[in-house]
């Protein structure tokens, strides 16, 4: 834990009789870093409900079963990460992130190897990507508001494009690889055949319908005020807020599980984290089917654990992008084709939405 | 000899701990990201390059500059009647107006933000007023370009009050009052004699609001769109999510070297050493 021996000089043997005493008044509810370290992990978490879910399904669980601690930091920013491992000092041992991220953080050594000492690899039933155990599936998909289209709305992304037969006002995520998937489906191009991205093809598929497109929104709470207030007739959105509008905030609306884009999200613990062995350990235990299957049917994500449907009814399963009737018609980003090409695609992007 | 050197000795030794801590906390960094931006990943000048032939960076550059010109020009004219008012006025009502100016200055900026989010809202007071006088469907007002400017706006015009505030309070009445008394009319009286007075405060504020603005982020982030995109949001993206700390670096330095020539062309013009009065 120490980094050297320093020879004691006045201040330091001051500083250390001050803990001394300190420690000793307040003795009886202290513990000790050393101890500390293997009883708390820090975990890196979005806030607001996530959080709230994660504490309900995963924190208290783990908490229980191991006696470890959970405290939490917010928000996620890979940049904290990369500070974290470029200076040692961790704010946070353990987060999630979506592919894209996860691939750019693993290939810049920000991950630490998964220690199949503490996970147990035969047992482990959901993919390992990049140093991480994955999670959940997001989708990304079309939501229409019902009162606008009752006799049936857009169901596919060449009817979001389709400005004459399905009229109203649309809105976009103005995440650049999301709407060139879509307007590689719009333009005709199979659930298989998104990807690699044809730019050029995409690109002019994009621009017949950037006019219609009223607002690019950035951040997801936007996108469900931008629905649910009816200033949009229709939307792309991420559908476990697509569900909430629907179901919690009553909004008359019809999420379309057709051609959603849809990526798996995994836990990692950040390279040379003191506490890594905990934080090894929690990777592992949120990925079993049980706290999995009870984060989403929080937050109706989709477990990438197939065993975790045993505990979800039917009718729960519905809303998650990995129920099987949905994810076979959903289409994934190629993470490895998109990296590399991600700067130059984005830069494009916002100079076409710019303009 | 020794006695004669002290007076400097001793503004040394003051000028210390401020010197320590902007080398530290301001010089270093700044080097380290003008090492970054051409050393990252790898040595090379290819992140300026990049900068000046993709477009959308001086693209980006040349909305920032118009949304600070903008913002900047607007608080003026908002902040100009107020201070003069706070200044001219004694007594209570002055104090009012300080105290609402300092009340709005003291109260953090997100909170300000984001009481723009509810004010353009679609449930928002102006939303309201559109439907109770049956003027039908209110404008998009919010994640536009006209949002953005008006958040700014309504954070920096505290700056460009105090700004004023300062050199005004501080302008005699008798000064005017003699230009009356020699036969000047009032607006002759304000053209000739006050303004000019006020010159020191008009340039202080204007440069403060400028140089902040450019660097601005959650407010275009939050109300803007991607057409009203300010450079700090590109930078952001390019730390936060592609990782690319060297280009950043780069468009950071770009940006500090465009606002430097804007404070040094302003200062050809307007004259920096009148901001610290006489």
């Amino acid at each position: 834990m120490t980094k050297s021996m320093k020879p004691t000089t006045r201040r330091t043997f001051l500083k250390g009789s001050a803990a001394v005493a300190a420690a000793a008044v307040a003795m009886p509810n202290v513990i000790t870093p050393s101890r500390a370290q293997s009883k708390e992990l820090i975990v890196n978490t979005w806030g607001g409900s996530w959080t709230a879910a994660e504490n309900e399904s995963l924190f208290k669980p783990f908490t229980a079963k191991t006696g470890i601690a959970i405290k939490t930091a917010t928000p996620v920013t890979y940049a904290k990460l990369k500070v974290q491992v470029q200076t040692g000092n961790y704010e946070w041992d353990v987060s999630n992130a979506n592919p894209p991220q996860l691939k750019l953080a693993n290939a810049e050594g920000l991950i630490e190897p998964l220690d199949f000492n503490i996970i147990d690899k035969s047992k482990l039933r959901v993919p390992i990507y990049e140093n991480t155990l994955g999670f959940i599936a997001l989708s990304t998909l079309l939501v229409y508001r019902t009162d606008k289209f009752p006799n049936g709305g857009p169901q596919s992304w060449a009817d979001f494009w389709n400005v004459e037969k399905f009229p109203g006002r649309r809105c976009l995520y103005d995440r650049a690889f999301t709407c060139l998937g879509y307007a590689m489906l719009a333009d005709g191009a199979a659930l298989d055949k998104v990807y690699p991205l044809d730019l050029d093809r995409a690109f002019k598929k994009m621009a017949e319908i950037k006019k219609h497109v009223r607002v690019w929104w950035t951040q997801g709470n936007q996108s469900q005020q931008l629905i649910q207030d009816g200033e949009v007739d229709m939307i792309a959105m991420w559908s476990a807020r697509g569900v909430e509008s629907i179901e919690k905030n009553k909004m008359p609306g019809q999420v379309v599980w057709n051609q959603a884009e849809s990526y798996g999200s995994g836990w990692y613990v950040a390279k040379g984290s003191p506490r890594k062995e905990a934080g090894m350990r929690f990777i592992d235990f949120v990925v079993q089917a049980k706290p999995l299957a009870d984060f989403c049917k929080i937050l109706p994500y989709g477990p990438l654990n197939p065993d975790s449907f045993q505990f979800i009814s039917d009718e729960e399963g519905k809303r998650m992008p990995t129920y099987p009737a949905h994810a076979k018609i959903a289409f994934t980003p190629d993470a490895d084709w998109l990296l590399p090409r991600l700067h130059d695609i984005n830069e494009r992007w916002k100079q076409f939405i710019a303009t | 000899m020794a006695l004669a050197r002290r007076p400097e000795i001793v503004a040394w030794v003051l000028l210390a701990p401020a010197t320590i801590y902007l080398v530290i906390l301001f010089v270093a960094p700044l080097v380290q990201v003008l090492i970054l931006s051409f050393t990252d990943p790898k040595v090379s000048t290819a992140h300026f390059v990049r900068v000046f032939t993709a477009p959308l960076y001086l693209r980006t550059l040349g909305v920032t500059f118009q949304a600070a010109f903008t913002v900047t020009v607007a608080c003026l004219l908002l902040a100009y009647p107020l201070a003069y008012v706070m200044a001219r006025v004694k007594g209570r009502l002055g104090i009012i107006l300080l105290a609402i100016v300092g009340i709005s200055f003291w109260t953090s900026f997100l909170v300000r933000t984001y009481s723009w989010l509810i004010i353009f809202g679609n449930r928002g007071p102006i939303a309201a007023l559109y439907e109770t006088m049956g003027w039908g469907e209110m404008p998009r007002l919010l994640f536009t370009a006209f949002a953005s400017t008006m958040g700014m706006t309504h954070l920096m015009l505290p700056y460009m009050v105090m700004a004023l505030y300062a050199v005004m309070s501080r302008i005699e009445d008798n000064y005017v009052r003699a230009a009356h008394s020699l036969g000047a009319t009032p607006f002759a009286a304000f053209r000739t004699v006050y303004f000019p007075l006020s010159l020191p405060g008009v340039i202080n504020g204007s440069l403060l609001v400028f140089a902040i603005v450019m660097g601005f982020y959650v407010t275009p982030q939050l109300l803007g769109s991607p057409q009203s995109r300010m450079i700090s949001q590109i930078v952001a993206e390019q730390v936060q999510d592609l990782l690319a700390w060297g280009f950043a670096s780069a468009l950071a330095v770009v940006l500090l070297v465009a606002t430097g020539i804007v404070i040094g062309i302003y200062n050809r013009v307007a004259g920096l050493d009148r901001l610290w009065g006489d």
